[in-house]
């Protein structure tokens, strides 16, 4: 009777009657069930008992681990879920633990039954999870702050080569920005809004507790167990200067006690161009180059160049946007193997990744290798060491997107010999072949390697302290290498090569110590740590080779204008944190931390050390004894927090002033110059964050819908502004801390168990968050500062622009208003009514920043099947659209259809005429928003009769589609990424400024080349051994 | 004790760590260099003058904004529009020349970047260390007062009143006002006063440094701006007095024995620097193919060749000039007014008037003479254009970078300065004398006293300098930009007033201005 209460207990109020972990007491309701079964030892039965390990659906469940209690006696159920074990004789009140992964687990007393049915209630999101904070671990249930578990099922079957992909969409207030689709590049992370303009947003990076110098490219998202996120400033605080924007802390898998697992989990599939613009077809093309000479009053051809007529006249057209694409792919390869005996645990994995892009020459691979090992070598001493190996390219020469979409579709691809022509309409020579980059020699690739080692020493003769020293290093070489031949167009030959090389480390001594006193519960941490990063760099270029067999490989061999570099830089930051953790019963929760950095990049005027106090509350209302006997309110918790964190994102050497080492030549004799190049701040000092947090958790129906409603306020100050002055000071801008920035906003996570039967569930889950952002103001001046585009009340990110009201037609007389104007150019109103169009008449638009933004996520279950369908959306986003604005006025580049113009027949209201100068540099602010069916995932996990059959230990099979449909009405490739438009022109005349030599600690993959968003699917298989 | 000496081990790497923090949070940048560690000797004061002057290179030879040289030629008498890029709109459709122009900032900016350059080597050299001797000292500091001087003469002659910095500016400013017209002059008058004892003559300077007749030259001519005409006509003589220069009346230089005559090899690459043989040059900027350090993006090729390429049957070639574009196309008035009689300036040579088929696989036409062409060929295909800025590089068809040199100042200004100051005071003698050393240079006919008037000068400078002089400064500085703008070449300018005398301020610099007001200029 007793079990069987148990049972029903375990079966339907999982949360009351389970436990966290192995190592966390046993709660209070069970233990009342425990000591009976004690009372009743006498009675225990010696010798087999039997049972059936049932699922929340009530099917068997195989390779269910029943262990007797604290011995090493122990089975797992066949595939019907049933299990046998034999009782010793003598044993003191025999319990079965009875546990599996993802499920709650449970703990049964003997007693004088022999025959068990055991239900296992899935261990979804419950308050007693627990959760990585900064430093160390909590239970969900005693955290204070404001904590983002990503859900695991986001890390799992979704074609991504980043995790921060993976994330787009899935967790409140953290705003992810994927600003090209390049294979290989990184998305932007913003949480909880812009708190900083110039100064890092992308928040800081954690991996297993130490600092990760890398980004999230590096990492193998198989090799993640969990993703938390750190928002508000109570638990950001602990890590101080690097908090203000956030902290992610990436959990990876490691060994667990038993046999070998040994997984491979795999997917490939195809990638479509999605979003596409269409360059204007041959017709068209030509209807638009009549258009423009007619609006021009110049010659009238059919054509811009007399290198099209022969194509023009024979109805030849190309189709350059066809030309440079190809069939794009992906596909991703991990084995993995883990175990463990009682003393030494490990977890080794490696990893293959694999993109074709869809444009030609684009493709991005990468293999990571990572060791993780855990020993325990004494009672007192724990070490551990955790290797993590990652190389990764995206080299080949690369056709080019923006040229394609401006060349002339009568232009001519080839030359007699099969060579790609160089400039395909000639005598035209701003514009090149879009394939010529096909011929280029590229080479982009890093390699990292990093090593982690822990040590914990827990004396035993005092109880609750513990040691830990983390100690991390890492290494980053990194090669960019290009040549540009005689095919390319380059007559002399061109080759660069940039090394670079990243040293970082971190040593970190921790001390905790842990002690209950009844119903109080002590946590103290204390840290003092020191972190360097060294950067540096060379760049050699060369053009005049001999011919284009060798290329870079021998860069001596440039005749001409060889040139060299190099770059070197260091920041240092030394921290020291204590924090306590107090709670009372698990209903009241108390946290306070302070954190002192001191930092090499601030001022010598101004002070290298800052201090980051922190304090939080919590209330578990839920476990106070008048809600305890009802069945409605199953969780409800109150948080608050309120705490300063800084930010040190910028550069080093700020705060001096220096000077640009430049070459200058006397009567062709070759001399190093130095000129005047930026002004350095020596008062440049931290930029604050100070934030409350206020947040309710809930569970309602037993659960049935769970949640968390989370409002905060962030003030930054000492906003650190790469601000611009008037050039008349010579120079353009200086990095100074000026001004104050708030950031409030309102997060909501519900999930909901829409329909939970026996076959069939549903469940859905739903985030979103909007966030305001608002100057409040600026240190040097009370007005606003719209060289800055700052203005003071309104939001960072602003769009200050005229007011557009359509465009002059022939009818109308601008005269009176905008004197310079003709028909066919844009009409503004005029806002000041002074009877001209001025500066005067600009104002704040709007902001790119987003309003609000979320995600959803439906998610079915049939048996075996699921199916998950995630959309998410961006809205209140205002964004300049550069494809809107003509180039070259329009006139002998293409242009695409989506964009249109004026003519005086149409009479459009939208668009100007074609030659349409644009002299008052409109940038054409448009609707960024949009909505989008992010990723439907079909997952089959088979049944056990067959995985018994082919002696498996797990099988599943899934198909997931990405990107499948975005409705917004923004006019250009995608309105969440950057495309430079230079229309092909800004490539070509000076390639050099594509590679970013020599720039504090940039990517050499940073610069991103434009390239369409992709829509992929994928075909994966997840396979466990026996 | 075991544990003993780990806890011990631990606190002890703690406290070694803590007691190096000051160094460990130490800014020592490893690869740049600042103005304190430079300017202590003559290395370091050399190296900054490298940097300055490759500031003030900058001032015509960007590619950002490829229309931005006609600024200084659309919109005045010489030059009407071609295939333009779009900066240089509004300095012909003065309607649209507003506060936001983009060709007007890039000028503004350029100006103070270089005079933050020459500020810090002139403080520098007040306060660099007694081991650096004085004579070096000050002529290192002249150098840099001639640009300073150079730079203000610039923005003082396009926008008036203007802020005035003449220390390096350590913090940031937002606090600048506008100096008047007449203290800017004595700043200028003042720094080049300076100077030109310190400079050394054109004999003993290094090739591409400041020598003391480019100093002599630019006070000539801001005393003329400054109506000081005695005072300009005395500076202006002693220049060529001097007898560093010379005119060039012979051929000479690399193409010597090819067709061509002696005005025109002043314009080959090869023969522009005194080293060369180029007796006639004061100050020329110095660019050269594969010298690293020695080529920039400068487009006057662009501007002033046209694109003959785009007529059927004509290919491109270094004989025409290389790749042009044809931005800006010479105005009726140069091409059928302006030289009325024999003139080497106006030869085959100088002036490329006539076209004819080159392309040999157009056999129909090959060798012929162009002709029939209407409309728009007419502007920026085909016509008359100025041979000074041919330069081809058979490795680089396209021709980015026009690489060659920039005559800044020649000997031949010299006489046209010369011929304003006596003008303006009554020598009408004089000045006819000062303008036919020039005329019978260039074989042409002489002119009398009776003559010479303002119109004749800048006729002449024209005739002299077509290609080289900055127009629009010259008509700005001698008050006659509409009126004779309006007068010689009207139709291919819209809306311009006398309110376009002077530019209108950036807008940028003043919205950033945020502690003190700039005036705009009148009606902008």
């Amino acid at each position: 009777m007793r079990v069987k209460t148990l049972l029903l207990c375990g079966a339907l109020v999982p949360l009351q009657t389970t436990l966290a972990t192995a190592a966390d007491a046993i709660e209070p309701k069970n233990s009342n069930v425990v000591a009976d079964a004690v009372l009743d030892s006498h009675l225990a039965v010696e010798g087999p008992v039997t049972g059936t390990v049932l699922d929340e659906k009530g099917a068997g469940m195989p390779g269910v681990t029943v262990v007797l209690k604290g011995t090493t006696l122990g089975t797992t159920t066949d595939v019907n879920g049933r299990f046998t074990l034999d009782i010793p004789a003598g044993t003191a009140s025999p319990t079965l633990v009875v546990s599996s992964i993802g499920y709650v687990k449970q703990e049964i007393a003997v007693g004088t039954q022999t025959t068990f049915s055991v239900k296992l209630a899935p261990n979804t999101q419950d308050l007693n999870e627990v959760v990585v904070v900064g430093y160390g671990t909590q239970k969900r249930s005693d955290v204070t702050g404001s904590v983002a578990s990503v859900p695991q099922d986001r890390l799992e079957k979704i074609p991504v080569s980043n995790v921060a992909q993976a994330l787009q969409g899935a967790v409140a207030g953290v705003n992810i920005v994927a600003s090209s689709s390049v294979p290989g590049s990184q998305p932007n992370i913003q949480i909880r809004g812009v708190r900083s303009i110039t100064a890092g947003t992308n928040p800081y990076l954690v991996v297993d507790g130490v600092p990760f110098p890398g980004n999230l490219n590096d990492i193998n998202p198989n090799d993640i167990a969990s993703i938390e996120i750190l928002k508000d400033a109570s638990s950001t605080a602990i890590y101080g200067t690097r908090g203000s924007n956030g902290v992610i802390l990436v959990t990876t898998k490691r060994g667990k006690t038993g046999k070998p697992q040994i997984r491979y989990n795999g997917y490939a599939g195809p990638e479509y161009m999605v979003n596409k613009l269409h360059p204007l077809d041959g017709p068209a093309f030509s209807a638009k180059w009549q258009e423009f000479t007619k609006q021009r009053g110049i010659n009238l051809s059919p054509v811009p160049n007399i290198g099209e007529l022969d194509n023009y006249n024979a109805g030849r057209t190309v189709d350059w946007m066809k030309l440079i694409r190809q069939q794009g792919s992906i596909q991703d390869h991990n084995a993995s193997i883990s175990g463990g005996t009682e003393n030494v645990k490990y977890f080794v994995s490696g990893d293959y990744f694999k993109q074709k892009g869809i444009i030609k020459g684009y493709q991005f691979q990468r293999i990571t290798l990572r060791s993780n090992i855990d020993a325990t070598l004494t009672d007192w001493l724990r070490v551990g060491t955790s290797a993590f190996y990652s190389t990764s390219n995206d080299n080949g020469g690369r056709a080019d997107l923006s040229l394609a979409q401006v060349l002339s579709p009568y232009g001519t691809v080839y030359n007699p010999d099969g060579t790609y022509t160089v400039f395909p309409q000639p005598p035209e020579q701003l514009v090149k072949n879009a394939l010529l980059g096909l011929t280029t020699q590229r080479e982009d690739r890093v390699n990292q390697l990093t090593g982690t080692g822990y040590a914990e020493v827990e004396p035993t003769f005092v109880e609750g302290l513990k040691y830990r020293i983390n100690a991390t290093y890492s290494y980053r070489p990194g090669r960019f290498a290009n040549y540009n031949g005689r095919q390319f167009g380059d007559l002399r030959g061109t080759a660069q090569l940039i090394n670079d090389e990243r040293q970082n480390y971190t040593i970190e001594n921790l001390l905790f110590y842990n002690r209950s006193f009844g119903k109080h519960h002590f946590d103290l941490t204390a840290l003092y740590s020191a972190q360097e990063n060294r950067f540096f760099t060379t760049t050699e270029t060369a053009t005049g080779f001999i011919n284009d067999q060798i290329g870079f490989n021998s860069i001596g061999s440039g005749s001409n204008t060889p040139t060299i570099s190099s770059f070197s830089e260091r920041r240092g930051l030394i921290s020291q944190m204590a924090r306590l953790n107090y709670n009372y019963d698990s209903r009241y929760l108390f946290t306070v931390t302070a954190r002192r950095d001191g930092s090499s990049v601030f001022g010598a005027d101004a002070d290298k050390y800052a201090v980051f106090p922190s304090v939080a509350l919590g209330w578990n209302v839920a476990n106070e004894s008048f809600l305890k006997d009802q069945s409605t309110l199953s969780v409800l918790k109150l948080r608050f927090s309120y705490g300063t964190t800084g930010n040190e994102g910028i550069n080093p050497y700020q705060t001096i002033t220096g000077n640009a080492l430049l070459q200058y030549a006397y009567g062709g004799v070759t001399t190093v110059g130095l000129r005047a190049d930026r002004i350095g701040n020596s008062r440049l000092k931290w930029e604050q964050t100070t934030s409350a947090n206020y947040a309710v958790d809930f569970g309602l129906l037993k659960n049935r819908i769970t949640g968390t409603v989370e409002y905060y306020d962030a003030k930054t100050k000492d906003l650190l502004l790469n601000r611009q002055i008037p050039i008349i000071s010579g120079y353009s801008t200086i990095l100074d801390n000026v001004g104050t920035v708030r950031n409030r906003g309102l997060e909501l996570s519900v999930t909901t168990a829409n329909v939970q039967g026996t076959n069939f569930t549903w469940e859905t889950t739903l985030n979103a968050s909007g966030n305001r952002n608002k100057l409040l103001s600026l240190g040097y001046t009370s007005a606003d500062d719209i060289g800055n585009r700052l203005f003071i009340g309104r939001s960072l990110g602003a769009v200050y622009d005229y007011v557009k009201t359509g465009v002059w037609q022939r009818n109308e007389d601008p005269k009176g208003q905008d004197p310079g104007a003709k028909a066919g150019d844009l009409k503004f109103q005029d806002l000041n009514g002074d009877g001209q169009i001025t500066t005067l008449d600009r104002k704040y638009l709007g902001t790119s920043l987003p309003k609000w933004q979320g995600g959803i996520t439906n998610t079915f279950t049939y048996k075996g099947l699921s199916l998950r369908v995630f959309i998410q959306t961006v809205q209140g986003v205002l964004k300049n659209n550069p494809n809107l604005n003509f180039l070259d006025l329009g006139g002998r580049l293409n242009i695409p259809r989506e964009v249109g113009y004026w003519t005086p027949e149409n009479q459009s209201q939208d668009r100007p005429g074609l030659s349409y100068i644009n002299p008052r540099g409109y940038a054409f602010p448009t609707n960024g928003s949009f909505t989008r069916l992010k990723d439907v995932t079909l997952n089959y996990t088979f049944p056990a009769t067959i995985i018994d059959k082919l002696k498996l230990g797990t099988l599943s099979v899934y198909v997931s589609g990405r990107n499948l449909y975005t409705w917004t009405k923004w006019v250009g490739w995608d309105p969440e990424q950057t495309y430079t438009i230079g229309n092909g022109t800004g490539n070509i005349d000076n390639p050099t400024s594509l590679l970013n030599a020599g720039t504090s600690f940039s990517n050499t993959q940073g610069v991103n080349p434009n390239f369409p968003t992709v829509r992929t699917f994928v075909f994966g298989l997840n396979i466990g051994l026996r | 004790m075991k544990r003993f000496a780990l806890a011990s081990a631990a606190l002890l790497a703690m406290a070694s760590i803590s007691s190096c923090d000051k160094e460990y949070l130490e800014e020592t940048p490893p690869s740049l260099y600042t103005p304190q560690t430079v300017l202590v000797d003559s290395l370091g004061f050399e190296s900054a003058m490298a940097g300055l002057q490759s500031v003030v290179r900058e001032q015509y030879t960007r590619s950002d904004e490829q229309g931005l040289l006609g600024m200084m030629q659309l919109g005045t008498d010489v030059a009407i529009p071609g295939q333009v890029q779009g900066a240089e709109i509004p300095y012909y459709n003065y309607n649209l020349l507003n506060s936001q122009d983009r060709a007007a900032e890039v000028m503004w900016s350029w100006a103070y970047r270089t005079i933050n350059n020459c500020n810090q080597i002139i403080q520098g050299a007040a306060t660099a260390p007694a081991t650096l001797r004085q004579g070096y000292k000050n002529r290192i500091s002249a150098e840099a007062r001639f640009f300073r001087a150079y730079a203000y003469n610039f923005l003082t002659t396009l926008w008036g009143d203007v802020p005035l910095v003449d220390v390096p500016v350590t913090s940031p400013r937002t606090d600048f006002t506008r100096t008047p017209v007449a203290d800017v002059n004595a700043f200028i008058i003042n720094d080049l006063t300076t100077a030109i004892p310190s400079l050394l003559n054109a004999s003993r300077a290094a090739s591409g440094r400041i020598a003391q007749g480019a100093a002599q030259q630019l006070l000539g001519e801001v005393y003329l701006r400054t109506k000081q005409y005695a005072q300009a006509e005395q500076i202006l003589q002693a220049l060529i007095n001097s007898n560093q220069y010379k005119l060039i009346t012979a051929r000479y230089g690399v193409r010597s024995n090819q067709p061509g005559d002696y005005f025109a090899d002043m314009f080959v690459v090869g023969n522009q620097r005194r080293n060369q043989g180029n007796t006639e040059v004061i100050w020329g900027i110095e660019q050269q193919l594969l010298v690293p350090g020695a080529t920039t993006s400068a487009q006057q090729r662009r501007m002033w060749v046209p694109a003959y390429y785009n007529i059927k049957g004509m290919a491109l070639v270094d004989s025409l000039g290389g790749r042009g574009l044809g931005r800006l196309r010479l105005s009726n008035w140069v091409d059928y007014r302006l030289y009325t009689s024999p003139d080497m300036r106006n030869s085959k040579y100088n002036l490329k008037r006539r076209f004819y088929y080159n392309d040999p696989a157009q056999t129909a036409t090959f060798g012929k003479r162009v002709t029939g062409l209407t409309g728009s060929d007419t502007i920026y295909n085909i016509t008359p254009y100025t041979t000074k800025w041919n330069q081809f590089d058979p490795a680089d068809t396209f021709g980015f970078g026009t690489i060659k040199d920039i005559t800044m100042m020649r000997l031949g200004e010299t006489y046209l300065l010369l011929a304003e100051a006596q003008f303006q005071q009554g020598k009408l003698a004089e000045a006819a004398a000062s303008i036919n050393m020039l005329r019978t240079r260039a074989q042409a006919a002489q002119v009398t006293a009776s003559q010479i008037n303002l119109n004749f000068i800048l006729d002449e400078r024209a005739r002299e300098l077509i290609g080289e002089e900055q127009r629009r400064l010259t008509l700005v500085r001698t008050g006659t930009l509409v009126e004779r703008t309006t007068r010689l070449n009207g139709a291919s300018v819209t809306g311009l007033t006398q309110k376009h005398a002077l530019l209108p301020i950036p807008q940028t610099s003043i919205d950033l201005n945020n502690s003190a007001t700039l005036t705009q200029n009148p009606e902008y």
